[in-house]
């Protein structure tokens, strides 16, 4: 009986060990840190809608020290007044971000000005409070068109809302972000401001496109405090000449060498060998001598 | 001058050194004899458990074979170089050191790329080289400038010891008859006629300024292995004079070196002289300032430019290989300089210590160039084990360095046994051209 005592105790202590060390780092970790959460939406280039949140816990102290919030459930809803409707749930990934993607027929509940308001909330835990966040959005009408005038390869961005009767009213003054499409992410050409709606650039010729020369070209609007984010692209090809592809022209990598370098050992090594015969041949005249002179004697 | 009666008295004077092996020779060929046991107890263990046994690892592929090749091919070049110009232009002081000279081309010419055999994994495939070649590869270049230099130096070297052998054949009373025979048949019946004296000068003289075209090119070679890869450190387009200045710099050395060794050991004072070893002090003062300088640019340049993998090297250069930096490039350098520069503190001695200091500082100077630079890659591998990453030498690398060193020495000392290491023709001559002067010198004198 004093055994089983010793036993439970041990075993007691033992998972005591190795809990309470983490729960205590994790009961002062969540001290330290400061929520972060943060919510926008991107306008695709296919026309559906990207909602996204991020949640961070980012240390108080030490701005480097960011943890991603794992498994945290997000709701995403469209509001107005006191209409809500629900557009999906999600649990934020490894790096803290939820993600939901809405068709591009989704309809959703506008205000007078056609203004969508869309909301992310977290309804928290027993360690974390609620978090919550909404935006006011305007639906906006991006096209990209690529056109080559006179040799000059041009990127023209058209950009518009539509009014309630449909009329299309062309966006002032919002910033627009010209890239291509790199093999790991997106190379920032040019950044301007659109003006009645429309903003052209000149495409450098130089730019390498993809294995059979096409570009891909994205008009973007980043962050717009009355349009998000909104996204266009526009594949071309514009057969500019792919660096990467050039054939290697290293004689030295391929399988037989340059004849230039055949010619000159050979006449090196010829040179030099000739001598040594050279050399040899007289070596046997002297002999020669010599044994007619042993004769003699 | 009576040419038969001195030639008796010098075979009479060399004999002693040729024939009768002193307690000395005996303590010295059995230690060279262990180490080079040692060295083939080391090459079994090698081949029997492969290339794990050294301390090369996956970034450092090239350790101290590759240093030892490098340095022992550098002492074949400058011993060449050397030997070239001292027949080719009849410098007055050749008789002194060419023997030395031609003896330290050729036996280190044997041993050095021996050391590269051993850096070879597999060595099963060794013929592959001669079946497969990639004529572009500089590899394969200095296999065959290797071979090319190899049979060209045998072939000069002989060249240059006929006369001797003629001497000793004709004035073999008391050697044994082997001897007889061996000198025989190596004189190739020369007996010193004008025709045959004519056409032997000819080809001496081809073939030295031919060795010293050879040695420029195999050496040129050897660092081209090096600089056409694109490695920090090593792709350089001065890398091919640099290593020939170095090459003659540490080759001057070892020359100095023998004849300290040579001229004390078998007592040859009045052959090997102090101004003897003036003149090498200097052509070891004009070779570091050289060096030196190429030491200084290379380095500068690439601590100029900044590019990222060059501050990396330096980086490991200046600190983990502190020491081994500051013996090599600073005191490998500016202590010969000091030494043989103030008149001073030229003597046999300090020109001696100079030497050392020059070929020691040499051998590090040739193990910053191969090793740093493998150890710090473009592309650096993670988590690998430090000793992967880091190279340092095993026992098996020491023990066949070793005898690779012993070999040099113990090949060096039958070849002096061979044929006496003051050519006697050579002394003969110079004895019959400086009667001559002094008998047109008289002539002039008479009204």
């Amino acid at each position: 009986m004093k055994f089983n005592l010793f036993t439970y105790i041990a075993y007691i202590l033992l998972f005591g060990l190795f809990l309470a060390p983490n729960v205590m780092a994790q009961e002062m970790n969540l001290r330290d840190y400061r929520m972060r959460f943060r919510f926008k939406t991107v306008k695709q280039p296919d026309q559906s809608r990207m909602l996204e949140a991020s949640f961070i816990a980012a240390n108080k102290k030490d701005r480097k020290d960011r943890l991603p919030v794992y498994g945290a459930e997000i709701s995403f809803f469209n509001i107005l007044e006191e209409e809500k409707v629900a557009l999906g749930t999600t649990k934020t990934s490894k790096e803290g971000i939820a993600r939901i993607l809405l068709p591009k027929d989704q309809s959703y509940l506008r205000d007078e000005e056609g203004k969508v308001t869309l909301k992310a909330v977290f309804e928290g835990t027993d360690e974390m409070d609620m978090e919550e966040r909404e935006i006011t959005v305007k639906d906006v009408q991006l096209s990209v068109e690529l056109s080559e005038k006179d040799s000059v390869q041009t990127v023209q961005v058209n950009a518009h809302t539509l009014d309630s009767l449909g009329v299309a009213i062309p966006l002032e003054e919002a910033d627009v972000i010209i890239s291509v499409q790199g093999m790991l992410s997106r190379m920032v050409m040019d950044e301007g401001t659109l003006e009645d709606g429309m903003y052209e650039y000149k495409m450098p010729i130089d730019l390498p496109g993809d294995m059979d020369g096409n570009m891909t070209v994205f008009a973007t609007i980043e962050d717009h405090e009355d349009y998000g984010d909104v996204v266009q692209k526009k594949t071309v090809k514009w057969e500019v000449t792919n660096i990467s592809n050039q054939e290697n022209k290293n004689h030295l990598w391929s399988e037989v060498a340059p004849i230039w370098m055949y010619v000159v050992l050979t006449i090196l090594l010829a040179g030099i060998w000739a001598n040594f015969a050279y050399t040899i041949s007289n070596l046997f005249k002297i002999k020669k001598e010599g044994q007619k002179l042993e004769q003699s004697l | 001058m009576d040419i038969a009666l001195r030639k008796k008295e010098l075979v009479k004077e060399f004999s002693p050194m040729m024939l009768k092996p002193g307690k000395w020779s005996k303590i010295w060929i059995a230690i060279l004899l262990a180490l080079i046991l040692g060295g083939l107890v080391a090459f079994v263990v090698q081949v029997t458990q492969g290339q794990e046994v050294t301390g090369m690892r996956d970034n450092v592929v090239w350790g101290i074979y590759t240093i030892n090749f490098i340095f022992f091919l550098c002492l074949s070049y400058s011993g060449a170089f050397a030997s070239g110009v001292l027949h080719f232009f009849n410098t007055p002081w050749k008789n002194a050191v060419s023997r030395i000279v031609e003896i330290i081309t050729v036996v280190s010419l044997i041993v050095g790329p021996i050391f590269i055999i051993l850096c070879m994994a597999r060595l099963d495939r060794l013929h592959y080289l001669f079946i497969y070649p990639r004529i572009q590869s500089p590899i394969t270049w200095d296999v065959i400038a290797i071979t090319t230099d190899l049979i060209g130096c045998l072939l000069y070297l002989y060249l240059t010891f006929i006369p001797d052998f003629a001497i000793l054949r004709d004035n073999s009373e008391g050697l044994p008859k082997w001897r007889k025979k061996l000198y025989t048949s190596l004189a190739i019946g020369y007996r010193d006629t004008p025709s045959q004296r004519r056409r032997l000068h000819k080809i001496t003289k081809i073939m030295s300024a031919m060795v010293i075209a050879l040695a420029i090119i195999t050496y040129s070679v050897l660092a081209w292995i090096f600089s056409l890869t694109l490695q920090p450190g090593w792709n350089s387009t001065i890398f091919a004079p640099y290593f020939i200045v170095a090459g003659l710099y540490s080759g001057v050395g070892v020359i100095i070196i023998a004849m300290y060794l040579i001229r004390k050991y078998f007592k040859l004072d009045h052959y090997i002289r102090k101004a003897h070893f003036l003149s090498a002090g200097v052509i070891l003062l004009i070779t570091a300032l050289l060096y030196g300088y190429f030491t200084f640019s290379e380095y500068f340049a690439r601590w100029f430019s900044h590019k990222t993998h060059d501050a990396n090297l330096l980086d490991t250069l200046f600190n983990d290989y502190f020491w081994m930096f500051i013996l090599a490039n600073y005191i490998g350098i500016l202590v010969p300089i000091a030494i043989v520069f103030f008149k001073k503190l030229r003597t046999i001695k300090t020109i001696t210590f100079a030497a050392v200091i020059a070929v020691v500082g040499l051998w590090f100077n040739r193990y910053l160039i191969v090793v740093p630079t493998q150890e710090t890659p473009y592309l650096p591998i993670q988590d690998t084990r430090p000793e992967f990453v880091h190279y340092s030498a095993t026992w098996v690398e020491w023990a066949l360095s070793f005898a690779g060193v012993a070999a040099f020495v113990l090949f060096f000392m039958l070849l002096m046994r061979l044929v006496p290491i003051i050519p006697m023709s050579g002394i003969i001559d110079y004895e019959k051209k400086g009667k001559a002067r002094r008998k047109g010198l008289t002539q002039q004198q008479q009204p």
